[in-house]
């Protein structure tokens, strides 16, 4: 665990650097269904590579978005084996992705800015 | 690690929570298998591709008891509570265990304090005129009074001592975990949102 072995910087940027990338999947898959709705497999194999998490990581972040009603689930039949649990975004979820990503672009681009000028 | 350990393993992490929660969480993991095993990956890549089902199981675990204490504050609750966030590990428990019991120590004083005093002011409101008979009355039935209502306060400052102190650990918890909030939103870190 990156916090028992903290004797100091490096445990608490990798922390942040955790902590950012599950706020930025949460974020990301908020963008993912503000598109269409979608299953869990799906979302996971689209996202995992992208962020460098575990694919397994989804199904605990679906659990808590849910139940902070994000998203709400509907089952449906596929043709190809059991149906599939698809999650769908709430408006609450709705207003947390706009809020989300105006957030998330103002912050990236003032990030970006200072990289730039960096160079 | 084949489909079969991955899920006996997740089992074994999930083990207490209520069946409902864990009959879910396995579905979800067996549904994920099953789609991979349709796209044509074999189970050792998909497991491995999951991640650990240990971890796994003690963020479920965390999230499971930091969702109870929000919706029932009760000790039990506050109880388990505590006990995922340190299950995953996130607080140095041997940094966290002196500030614990310090905290916790000086709660149990102050209740006990609480009750000791109600009890005197109590005594001291009915048998104080009996007993005492260079002091009037109505002195010894309001310094009963007095002592009571002082103690009840002490017991309700206790008390939100008590739930604050819970808050400030969930919080801490949710912060370090990886499980939580995320970090842009800065609002949502603040002790005793944790409802927000």
């Amino acid at each position: 665990m990156s916090f028992s072995d903290s004797k100091g910087a490096v445990g608490v940027v990798e922390a942040v650097q955790v902590q950012l990338k599950k706020g930025v999947l949460e974020l990301c898959v908020l963008a993912l269904l503000s598109r269409a709705d979608a299953y869990g497999y799906e979302i996971a194999s689209r996202l995992a590579g992208g962020v460098e998490m575990g694919e397994g990581t989804i199904y605990p972040l679906m659990r808590r978005m849910q139940a902070d009603r994000l998203v709400d689930t509907y089952l449906v039949e596929s043709a190809s084996g059991p149906s599939r649990k698809y999650y769908r975004m709430t408006p609450t979820g709705a207003a947390r992705f706009e809020a989300q990503k105006s957030e998330w672009t103002a912050f990236s681009s003032a990030v970006n800015a200072i990289l730039g000028g960096a160079q | 690690m084949n489909r079969q350990d991955f899920i006996t393993r997740l089992r074994a992490g999930l083990r207490g929570l209520p069946p409902p929660a864990i009959a879910e969480a396995v579905a979800d993991y067996e549904a994920h298998f099953a789609e991979a095993r349709a796209a044509g990956r074999g189970e050792d890549e998909v497991a491995a591709a999951l991640g650990d089902p240990d971890r796994l199981a003690r963020e479920l675990r965390a999230e499971a008891g930091l969702k109870r204490w929000e919706a029932e504050r009760n000790p039990s609750a506050a109880a388990s509570a505590v006990f995922a966030v340190l299950g995953l590990g996130a607080i140095d428990i041997l940094i966290l265990l002196p500030i614990l019991l310090w905290i916790g120590g000086t709660l149990l004083a102050l209740f006990i304090a609480a009750v000791a005093g109600f009890g005197v002011g109590a005594v001291m409101m009915v048998a104080g005129p009996f007993a005492v008979h260079a002091a009037p009355v109505a002195a010894l039935i309001l310094a009963g009074l007095g002592l009571m209502a002082g103690a009840a306060s002490l017991g309700a400052v206790a008390a939100i001592g008590a739930i604050g102190f819970t808050n400030a650990l969930v919080w801490y918890g949710r912060l370090h975990l990886r499980l939580l909030r995320p970090a842009l939103e800065p609002a949502a870190f603040a002790p005793g949102e944790i409802t927000a």
